[in-house]
């Protein structure tokens, strides 16, 4: 399912010069879940800043409350292709004066956003693309778990704190993971998102 | 989700926003000073009770069972981790009477480690709100910079260690503003000394348990919430709290999905 301004989303990113290339993931001293053996590694990243969003490390900011244009401030992995892929990380909103934010995607090459996470109505409710609620009444304040396992050409799988929570079918092809505050077609900011401990596995 | 707290025995005060026009702000006093829930009467956090046991009830859900416990804790938070020292992810804020929890559609084939923890302190007198009609986006001009979670100066300058058990330190005054259709901002007065934060609380009508919505740094008396469908009719209150010392490890390894599981 996707949204109404995945192209413009695609365009923004295919512009997007990279601000910033380090190395992404911390050493895997965790053991990713579901059945191994899983390789861990540490897939390469630009920072994307666009409109009022701003990156400082881990914390991703929209300091403002436009309701349109390209508001951003994330992460972007480098693609992937083959293979079963695991994600791993944990978000804290601090804060959230606007709605409808995302905090992670996974995009396809050439066709937009395939998989993305968002949060509306104050940290309390996550929903993926389309507007579908994966979980509601989060307590604010605290830090959640993301885990999604993907399967490039079989499935991709969310877990929020441990529990199974999305699973949708996936083409092959080309795909990258971004994390961090961004502003979809229906939403705004601002809002303030804390990541920490960011982890990739593959087998 | 419902909540129960057993300890919650003064009526509500009850307080009614009968406005329909949206962005109206409207300030609601809340019930009177000192006549707050009665705290908690240990004076230390004690030294756990509490025998966690996980249960694997199927492939990839998992029950928790507890026993003991501290009679005057306010509540119990359940956390997981998948490496029995790693880091540990809040699942939920549970009431003092509620023993059991279930974890459901996990991860498969994935090891999960579970602790539960007390945590105590006062809380304020219950006050009641009901919010006008209106859709989430009848608020597109507001920033909610209202929301944010801040210190308001000007609070009493003694304050009471909640973990003595001090009736002084019950957080009073609490009062709510309805910024919109589905935003109320609440303010407190902070008498605590030691807390490690604040718990807002809400016990939706229809509901006959509150229970926690958001954890607050020390320190905090203001901060705006974004209600759910569910919270149009509502009381809130805010608790000053600490977390006691944690159970027992738990842990139970999730099994295979049967294919087309």
């Amino acid at each position: 399912m996707r949204s109404p301004n995945q192209a413009r989303l695609r365009a923004g990113v295919l512009v997007a010069g990279p601000l910033l290339v380090v190395l992404a993931a911390l050493p895997a001293a965790a053991d990713p879940v579901e059945s191994g053996p899983w390789t861990s590694y540490s897939p390469s990243f630009n920072v994307q800043e666009r409109g009022c969003g701003d990156v400082s490390d881990l914390t991703f900011k929209l300091t403002c409350s436009d309701d349109d244009g390209d508001q951003r401030a994330e992460r972007r992995y480098v693609t992937y292709t083959s293979g079963i892929r695991q994600f791993e990380g944990y978000f804290k909103i601090i804060s959230l004066g606007g709605t409808r934010v995302s905090l992670k995607q996974t995009f396809k090459d050439q066709s937009g956003a395939y998989f993305m996470l968002a949060v509306e109505r104050g940290g309390r409710l996550y929903a993926v693309n389309g507007g579908t609620t994966i979980a509601t009444g989060a307590t604010i304040g605290t830090e959640v778990r993301v885990n999604t396992v993907h399967e490039v050409g079989r499935t991709h799988r969310t877990y929020i704190n441990g529990s199974l929570k999305h699973t949708v079918s996936s083409d092959s092809g080309g795909f990258y993971d971004k994390l961090g505050a961004y502003r979809t077609s229906s939403g705004k900011g601002p809002a303030t998102v804390e990541w920490s401990d960011i982890r990739f596995w593959r087998k | 989700m419902t909540h129960r707290d057993g300890r919650t025995s003064i009526p509500t005060a009850r307080l009614k926003v009968t406005t329909r026009i949206p962005f109206l702000t409207l300030l609601l006093v809340a019930g009177l000073a000192g006549c707050a829930t009665p705290p908690p009467r240990q004076a230390v956090a004690p030294e756990t009770s509490i025998r966690l046991s996980a249960t694997l009830i199927s492939a990839t859900d998992i029950t928790l069972e507890w026993q003991g416990g501290e009679p005057d804790a306010a509540g119990h938070i359940v956390e997981f981790a998948t490496e029995p020292h790693g880091r540990y992810t809040i699942l939920q804020f549970l009431p003092p009477h509620q023993t059991t929890f279930t974890h459901p559609d996990l991860m498969p084939e994935t090891s999960f480690h579970y602790r539960v923890r007390p945590f105590y302190g006062p809380a304020s007198r219950p006050i009641e709100i009901t919010l006008p009609e209106g859709p989430m986006g009848s608020a597109t001009k507001d920033d909610h910079a209202w929301a944010a979670p801040r210190s308001i100066p000007g609070g009493p300058i003694a304050k009471h260690a909640i973990r003595m058990a001090s009736a002084d330190a019950v957080p009073t005054g609490l009062k709510a503003a309805v910024m919109h259709a589905n935003g109320v901002r609440f303010r407190w007065t902070d008498h605590a000394a030691d807390e490690e934060g604040y718990l807002l609380e809400d016990r939706p009508e229809g509901s006959a348990d509150f229970g926690v919505i958001a954890v607050l740094g020390p320190n905090i008396n203001s901060f705006g919430l974004i209600t759910l469908p569910n919270e149009k009719k509502a009381s809130f209150r805010v608790r000053a709290f600490y977390y006691g010392k944690p159970s027992n490890l738990a842990g139970q390894t999730t099994g295979t999905i049967p294919p087309g599981g």
